[in-house]
């Protein structure tokens, strides 16, 4: 219990910084942008609109009952969310050498600020993920189990930053890890059924992908959003096990090693 | 308020690669190699054996040629590093002021910085609000607190930091030669406002190279040499032993012999009486 305790203050100790870092962010990114912020909003709305258009009309996917536009941006919204978030927190370390030499600052401020950072991204683009679904019709599927959503992404956050500290801690070794992940993110969005069907894949392999826990996050929010269904239990179950699972291992590998991240500046 | 207690820091020379392919295939290809390459990784004492204690309000300084450890100890004081073996323990807040303008981001505005910077520091928000207005005053940046600090001089991005570390009243305060930034006038306020936060009872650990400023301003002084502790004593016989160390005495002579002068000059003082 006074472990829980003692992260819990020094959260609230370093609370400002997190939120300084996270600010410099959102300034630094749209400080010579027109349009600033509001990018944040338009940048994913063209971009879901291009690959959804891509997709559907010239690759002709489609996905049998259910909206296709819709079942895609929900995969691509969360997918993207993954990629980003994982991908800034692991450079988010050795990018910040210049500071952990100079200042103490609990290390895992950097990836946890950046997986921060790329959440309030994520929480603006579900607001044209929500007109999609106003939009198509989809909306009538809604039921109370809306509201396990924000568990789901929570969940996927708690996984998300669980990878960030495995990679960052990695990547401070081995910084050949920034292009070698490049390459493993682009082999897991193909991994995943973010365009396609789980159905198209072959069937020795729909274990192994039903596995995915990128998977499991997307598909148990399409179940809710598409379907109006509950997500299964076995789901539900593996959803919370990923989720506390990556987190703890990440926070054992990043707290075991950090004290040596300086050696390697 | 300050203990040390036999720290130890030791570095891995080249450490850069610890592995390649490439060493890899010339490890495979010329078993000679592998053995001249394993012996080449040595380790580096930046510090061995060092203990020390700094009580309440004692204005202590470190002295020692460029390389002796004098930085790593104060890193290792203020938490940056944790050393190999040994242990440090430091009783209040520590404002260290190692490096000026950490985490100053050049894209931000200076008045953004101060907040991201003073965040960095340890600050609260709070804290930074009270007391912005007068960072702002001591920095001399009025005109230009809005200005993206990218299109600053070096001298005005000095002043600034400078202006933003200061503004504590730590309880341990840990500074490594920032005395000498910006302009004449500057140094000089600079230089007046480190005197009162040093004299304003606070334990200060404090590295320079100017003796002069050491002798001034501490009680005791602790000497390094090659990552060794010399001798921890009064500052004006080790001030006095360090510069004739310059000058081709080995470190334990030029103490002896300091002592001994002060020594015979306390006699003839008696004598005259």
């Amino acid at each position: 219990m006074h472990v829980l305790k003692a992260i819990y203050g020094n959260f609230k100790k370093y609370q400002f910084l997190m939120q300084q870092l996270i600010s410099r962010d959102f300034k630094v990114k749209y400080k010579r942008s027109t349009l600033g912020v509001l990018w944040s909003l338009l940048y994913p709305i063209l971009m879901m609109l291009v690959m959804a258009v891509v997709f559907s009309k010239m690759f002709k996917f489609s996905v049998p009952g259910v909206n296709y536009f819709v079942y895609f941006e929900i995969g691509f919204v969360m997918f993207n969310y993954f990629s980003e978030a994982s991908n800034n927190g692991m450079t988010s370390v050795v990018f910040n050498f210049n500071l952990l030499t100079k200042v103490y600052i609990p290390k895992y401020i950097f990836p946890l600020s950046k997986c921060l950072f790329c959440g309030i991204n994520f929480l603006l683009t579900l607001i044209p993920l929500l007109f999609v679904i106003i939009f198509t019709g989809t909306i009538e599927h809604i039921s109370w189990y809306y509201l396990l959503l924000p568990v789901i992404f929570f969940f996927g956050f708690l996984f998300t930053v669980g990878m960030s500290f495995i990679l960052s801690t990695i990547s401070v070794f081995f910084r050949d890890m920034f292009y070698i992940y490049g390459i493993i993110l682009t082999i897991w969005n193909y991994a995943t059924p973010v365009f396609y069907d789980i159905s198209i894949v072959p069937d020795g392999l729909q274990t192994i992908f039903k596995l995915n826990p990128l998977f499991v996050f997307i598909n148990n929010a399409r179940d809710i959003i598409l379907y109006g269904n509950c997500p299964s239990t076995l789901n539900l179950i593996l959803m919370v096990v990923y989720g506390v699972v990556f987190l703890l291992i990440g926070s054992i590998v990043f707290k075991r090693h950090q004290d040596k991240f300086i050696y390697y500046a | 308020m300050i203990d040390v207690k036999n720290v130890t820091m030791r570095f891995k020379m080249g450490i850069d690669k610890g592995f390649s392919f490439k060493q890899l295939f010339v490890n495979l290809l010329d078993p000679k190699m592998r053995k001249n390459k394993t012996n080449e990784k040595k380790d580096f004492y930046a510090l061995s054996d060092i203990s020390f204690h700094v009580d309440r309000g004692e204005v202590v300084g470190i002295i020692g040629s460029n390389g002796a450890g004098k930085s790593t100890l104060l890193k290792i004081v203020s938490g940056v590093m944790k050393p190999t073996n040994g242990s440090v323990s430091v009783h209040g807040s520590i404002a260290p002021m190692i490096e000026l303008g950490a985490g100053f981001d050049a894209e931000l505005t200076a008045r953004e910085n101060i907040y991201l910077n003073g965040a960095v520091l340890g600050y609260s928000k709070e804290f930074i609000d009270s007391k912005f207005d007068e960072v702002v005053e001591f920095s001399e940046l009025i005109d230009f607190i809005d200005v993206p600090i990218k299109n600053f001089s070096s001298g005005m991005i000095a002043k600034l930091a400078f202006s933003i570390a200061t503004i504590v009243n730590p309880e341990v305060l840990i500074v490594d030669e920032i005395l000498s930034v910006g302009d004449i006038k500057f140094q000089e306020k600079s230089k007046n406002k480190m005197m009162s936060l040093i004299q304003g009872g606070t334990t200060v650990l404090y590295v320079s190279h100017s003796i002069e400023t050491i002798r001034e301003l501490c009680n005791r002084v602790i000497w390094i040499e090659h990552g060794k502790l010399i001798d921890v004593g009064p500052a004006d016989i080790l001030c006095d032993a360090y510069f004739c160390s310059q000058f081709g005495l080995t470190p334990q002579e030029a103490i002896a012999k300091k002592k001994k002068e002060k020594e015979e000059k306390n006699k003839k003082r008696k004598q005259n009486y």
